[in-house]
């Protein structure tokens, strides 16, 4: 009996493989789509092309004039963003009120959005239409056709509200991967009253004097600066703006990645010095990301500290902090000729290329972008806005309690972006590994960024 | 059991009508399972293993070829696959070592009868029911230099120089050796429960002749708890090896740092890179230490119930 039923199992298992795929061979991801989507797929690949850009053709043509179109209004949107308390949410659910067209908003954490996202492209999903992106992505996004281009969708002159910084994090190769959907840099945050009985009545404009007023702030377990220097892409975040304050680029003239450039080496040399000489850094940076960074802040364990926006107003809050009404915020410090220089964070949010709806998600970004999204985004919740016109509005600056606003845009003018290439994701672990190596005194500055300029290029090598 | 001639099979499958029609429906049965089996689980596996002849990336637009072994012979020289693979070996090796010894006495410490011995039993069974990742995020907290528990409960005990802060977690020796002991903390119910069930099967006659004999404790516990346990034994090292080399989650927590276990770092070429090809084949490098493990483990079982 078990030996017939093993026969039969055997066979009904090679008849369901063959039922179930027709090849297992890899396809190329523009044409290959599931059984379900057949009717699709055809169509697409009616064009010939193996490599036609397939969001241009017929009904998915995206028209910038036509997103009030009273069909809209039967389609529903669902929208993949980061919310960790339901705020967002709630002011998304506000572009329903206002256009009548349904949203549904899918929040998830910010560490398990990339995967969500590339999940969905891999296994063709439509469930979803728009997806928050980060600016490092951008490249990936793109090369990758998991997002509609919509460089020519967008007209210029609506382009040309977006404050420099936002449009351009959510660009790659002169391409518009994403709707600029909030400003961001890191920003150099001080307590005044530990500086004050250091004797400093101003916070450092330079590193060179960061790490003078550093020496004489570390005593009696406090230490001068904390940093979200886990081996995590918020070391990456501070590496990269360190290497531009200190003259240093992530691109040679040919465009080629440059991880060891003498700027580079000299911004590291500072970290570790930092840590490993000078010892003014609370060790446990090494195993922080931002918040734990900012929970030390909070508890006045850290004198200064470099953060993102949005510090405020909790820092005032007192069953939170104990540091209320004691510190501020300004540029970060430079060296030389740089005045200072910070990475951004901006983000974007884009439209899937296998959406259903994407005529829809275009009314979306267009009402995300305009002042009905932006300006309470900011009055309500805090996020900075990217519409250049904004920073002039009386209901913003009158929102702006902690008169914030001001030395926040200041640093926007010297914001930089990561490398957001199509390689980025790996460029970054390789770079973060290296980085840790050198500032927790495994390897010398020098010696860490030239192995990791190597193993970078031979990443590019290996995926060509 | 026979071998059923050619004869057999052949007569067997010309059943009465009722049997056949009773044939017929079992295999219509079968059939909806079969085919989900069939596309969940072993399409993947024939898929991933083509996947693994060709260069397949997703992300940068490039095309897709067929490049024969190529993908191995970089997976065998890539030094953070080394290095992940020797991570992974001493996280197995120490975790099951550990939780196997730790798990041993626990077992026969819940044998004995004493007052509250249902309580503890059932107990004892939390850390292994909690998440994994929640495991992690508390041992994380745990190991935060400064006010971490770790470095409180050392300085209380003058274990630790009072000026001493160390960075638990600021290598990978480091992280591999923490990471180990949240998974010792969290898995050695498991193995406790494995054994504590076949200590039960244990006769207590056994014991009872040894005792006359003049055995002591340890004498007791060598020469009859130990070979009498074997099987259990086995079974819970094996599930444990398999499990343990696959670790994965409870690193993302500690680290962003890949080469921490193969499994990680096969996860960030496969879904962070999308070098689909050269993660199929990762995956079967390692697919191939586990099967070898496994032939192992059924050898084993095998040589254990004939010696029976």
């Amino acid at each position: 009996m078990q030996r017939k039923f093993g026969k039969l199992f055997v066979t009904a298992l090679l008849a369901s493989v063959t039922l179930a795929g027709c090849s297992p061979a890899p396809q190329k991801p523009s044409q290959s789509t599931p059984a379900a989507g057949g009717a699709d797929a055809k169509k697409n690949d009616a064009g010939g092309g193996s490599k036609t850009d397939t969001s241009g053709g017929g009904a998915n043509a995206l028209a910038w004039d036509k997103t009030d179109d009273p069909s809209l209004k039967s389609q529903t949107l669902t929208a993949l963003v980061v919310d960790n308390d339901g705020t967002i949410t709630k002011m998304m659910k506000r572009f329903t009120e206002d256009t009548g067209i349904p949203l549904n908003v899918v929040a998830v954490d910010y560490n398990s959005l990339y995967t969500k996202i590339t999940t969905a492209a891999l296994s063709n999903s439509s469930d979803i239409d728009l997806v928050e992106m980060d600016t490092i992505w951008a490249g990936q996004f793109l090369s990758g056709n998991i997002v509609e281009d919509l460089t020519n969708v967008v007209p210029q002159d609506y382009q040309k509200q977006f404050t420099q910084s936002s449009l351009s994090s959510v660009m790659y190769g002169g391409k518009l991967a994403a709707m600029p959907y909030f400003s961001s840099t890191k920003h150099f945050y001080w307590n005044k009253d530990l500086l004050k009985k250091a004797g400093y009545d101003a916070p450092p404009k330079t590193w060179t004097e960061f790490r003078e007023v550093s020496k004489k702030l570390t005593h009696d377990g406090v230490y001068a600066s904390g940093w979200s220097w886990k081996q995590a892409e918020g070391l990456n975040c501070d590496f990269v703006g360190m290497v531009y304050s200190f003259g240093g680029q992530f691109f040679d003239q040919n465009k080629n990645f440059n991880a060891n450039s003498p700027g580079a080496v000299k911004a590291l040399q500072y970290m570790s010095d930092l840590i490993n000489v000078d010892k003014t850094v609370d060790p446990a940076s090494l195993q922080w990301t931002e918040d734990d960074v900012k929970n030390a802040f909070e508890a006045g364990k850290i004198a200064m500290m470099s953060n993102w926006e949005g510090m405020y107003p909790e820092l005032n809050d007192p069953s939170k902090s104990k540091v209320v009404g004691k510190t501020d915020v300004g540029l970060l410090p430079g060296e030389g000729n740089v005045v200072s220089a910070s990475v951004t964070g901006s983000e974007g949010i884009s439209i899937m290329k296998t959406s259903k709806h994407k005529q829809a998600a275009l009314a979306f970004l267009k009402w995300m972008s305009s002042a009905k999204f932006q300006k309470p985004n900011f009055t309500e919740r805090g996020t900075y806005p990217v519409l250049q016109s904004l920073y002039n509005d009386a209901d913003v600056k009158k929102a702006d309690e902690t008169n914030t606003i001001d030395k926040i845009l200041a640093q926007f003018q010297y914001g930089q972006n990561r490398p957001n290439g199509p390689g980025y994701v790996e460029w970054a672990d390789i770079l973060s590994a290296k980085v840790f190596e050198a500032i927790a005194g495994h390897q010398a500055p020098q010696a860490a960024l030239d192995e990791a300029q190597k193993k970078i290029e031979e990443a590019i090598k290996k995926a060509k | 059991m026979g071998k059923p001639s050619k004869a057999g099979i052949v007569s067997s499958l010309r059943l009465n009508p009722r049997g056949r029609k009773d044939l017929l429906l079992a295999v219509i049965l079968l059939l909806p399972t079969v085919y989900i089996l069939a596309k969940t689980f072993i399409y993947p596996i024939v898929q991933s293993l083509i996947w693994s002849f060709y260069k397949y990336n997703l992300m940068d637009g490039s095309d897709i070829e067929f490049v024969g072994l190529r993908n191995y012979t970089q997976m065998f020289g890539l030094h953070e696959f080394w290095i992940s693979m020797r991570n992974t070996a001493f996280f197995t090796v120490f975790t099951v070592g550990f939780e196997l010894l730790l798990g041993f006495f626990s077992a026969l410490l819940l044998n004995q009868m004493f007052r509250g011995r249902l309580f503890f039993r059932a107990i004892i069974i939390v850390p292994w029911a909690m998440l994994t990742l929640v495991n992690g995020l508390m041992w994380n907290w745990i190991y935060q230099p400064g006010y971490g528990a770790m470095t409180v409960v050392l300085h209380k005990l003058h274990l630790l120089p009072a000026g001493s802060n160390p960075v638990w977690l600021s290598s990978s020796q480091g992280i591999m050796f923490f990471a180990s002991i949240a998974d010792i903390w969290k898995m050695t119910p498991y193995m406790t429960l494995l054994l504590l069930a076949g200590l039960q099967s244990l006769p207590a006659s056994l014991y009872e002749a040894a005792v006359i004999d003049g055995a002591g404790f340890w004498k007791k516990i060598w020469h009859i708890t130990v070979p009498q346990l074997m099987p259990a034994i086995i079974v819970a090292i094996v599930l444990r090896i398999l499990g343990a080399f696959r670790v994965y989650d409870i690193l993302t927590v500690f680290t962003g740092d890949p080469t921490t276990s193969v499994s990680y770092l096969t996860y960030n070429y496969a879904f962070r890179y999308f070098y689909l090809g050269r993660a199929s084949a990762m995956a079967w490098i390692s697919t191939i230490f586990i099967l070898i493990l496994i032939v192992i483990y059924i050898r084993m079982l095998k040589k254990n119930s004939e010696l029976e």
